[in-house]
């Protein structure tokens, strides 16, 4: 396991990478939620990468046609996805979205769907850079 | 340790399975609740779970619920992962059966002192199933021989005999006592007599089928009950016990002692629907008779023709033995 894991004082990888426009992932959580292992936290971002954009999509559309049930449960989904990876604020819009989808609260889904939509807005490119970086 | 990890969340799952494989643990992964019934309740299944609440097809306390339906199986330790922070949550999650819960994202330090939790519940729960059948054991076996002790061993005889009339089968019944054996005790004293009893036991355990019955019925008495026994063959194999009882000499503290063994024997099939404690008379009464005609051999116990009177046995003192 040893050799996979990451340096931080060699590694390009470094929380100071992070500038207010790619500021989504809590990166000192995320490491220290893998133990610093980069295959895992390759393996873990790929799986974000094939699941995130079926699970968003599939999440406008139950908003789109007013589907509590179906919107609650994929924000649940989501909810747990982001959480594991840090992505904090993210995280919280999907359990708001999940919170007023349980409560059939569906007028207000869409602005809250528009707020998740706006703060995981440009979260793939920064899951690709970080993969790009950690790869082993 | 084996663990069961059921989430339909791949990353999460991902996740936990590499924290577990790191922690030493022998992980299965499953994407829904009833794939996690089906593995979990298997007899060598994992005796540790990891459930997310909400998973297809069965949530994680519905799980819970079923796994504690199952009464028979080892005690399961079931740890539900939740995002659900809300009281009633987390009370809902606990009633179902669940034994513990984590909140999600998890803290891994955290989720192995947990599980180590669930480790030392299971470990107790071992000690106990231990100690249950080892009092299991002490109460139904007799503790010198460890054969069926008496009240088994009729309980098994009364059993097999009220199948065998159903199905209108054969049992035989055998009843067995060493000859002498009295005097085995008199002069090489009750330590030897023992050896000489836990021996023959050996000996009658070795010369019946795996699903007859044999137990101690008094001092050194022995019942055993052949299942399912073909009448023409009853005599045959009562003759081949007793064989085996006085073929070798037995291994005592006093050297080499020889043994025999008298035997009545009894068809259960030749007595109509008669209660066991009567059929145990007339076997009784044959072996009396196997006795007197000199030991070591094998006595039938027939009914009587009619008008004819079978003596009543005597009372136990004045037998010969």
């Amino acid at each position: 396991l040893m050799h996979t894991k990451i340096n931080h004082e060699d590694s390009n990888m470094n929380k100071s990478d992070r500038t207010p426009e790619t500021a989504s992932v809590n990166l000192g959580e995320l490491l220290a939620r893998v133990d610093n292992d980069r295959e895992l936290l390759c393996d873990l971002l790929s799986i974000f990468k094939r699941e995130f954009p079926d699970q968003l999509t599939s999440l406008q559309t139950a908003v789109a046609g007013n589907d509590a049930a179906q919107a609650a449960r994929v924000s649940h989904t989501l909810k747990g996805m982001l959480a594991n990876l840090a992505v904090t604020k993210a995280a919280a819009s999907a359990s708001r979205l999940e919170r007023l989808a349980r409560a059939r609260e569906n007028s207000s889904l869409g602005d809250a769907l528009a707020a998740f939509e706006k703060d995981v807005r440009g979260l793939l490119p920064e899951m690709e850079s970080y993969m790009a970086k950690a790869r082993p | 340790v084996r663990i069961l990890i059921a989430d339909d969340d791949a990353l999460s799952k991902r996740l936990l399975e590499k924290v577990l494989a790191c922690a030493g643990y022998e992980v299965t992964t499953v994407a829904d609740g009833l794939h996690a019934v089906e593995c979990l309740s298997q007899p060598d299944g994992p005796r540790l779970a990891l459930l997310d609440w909400m998973m297809p097809e069965l949530d994680g306390p519905g799980v819970c619920r079923e796994i504690r339906k199952l009464r028979e199986q080892s005690y399961v330790y079931m740890i539900l992962l939740t995002s659900r922070e809300s009281k009633e949550d987390i009370v809902a999650g606990l009633e179902s059966g669940a034994d513990d819960y984590l909140v999600k994202p998890f803290d891994a330090e955290e989720l192995k002192a947990r599980l180590r939790t669930g480790e030392r519940i299971l470990h107790l729960e071992d000690r106990l199933v231990e100690a249950r059948e080892q009092m299991r054991f002490k109460a139904t076996h007799d503790p010198l021989t460890s054969l069926w002790n008496r009240g088994v061993i009729m309980d098994l005889l009364g059993r097999e005999l009220t199948r065998s009339q159903r199905e209108h089968g054969c049992t035989a019944v055998l009843l067995g006592d060493l000859d002498h054996f009295k005097s085995v005790n008199d002069t090489h004293g009750h330590l030897v007599g023992d050896q000489v009893l836990r021996e023959a036991a050996r000996r009658l355990l070795l010369s019946v089928r795996s699903y007859d019955f044999v137990g101690r019925y008094g001092g050194e008495e022995f019942l055993i009950v052949l299942n399912n026994c073909r009448p023409g063959s009853a005599m045959a194999r009562a003759e081949e016990i007793r064989k085996i009882i006085c073929t070798r000499p037995v291994q005592t503290d006093a050297g080499l002692l020889g043994i025999t063994m008298s035997l009545g024997v009894l068809l259960s099939s030749d007595w109509g629907r008669r209660p066991a404690d009567e059929l145990l008379r007339e076997v009784d009464g044959a072996l009396y008779a196997a006795k007197n005609a000199g030991r070591n051999r094998v006595m039938q116990a027939k009914p009587a023709e009619p008008r004819q009177r079978v003596p009543a046995p005597q009372p136990a003192a004045e037998r010969v033995r």
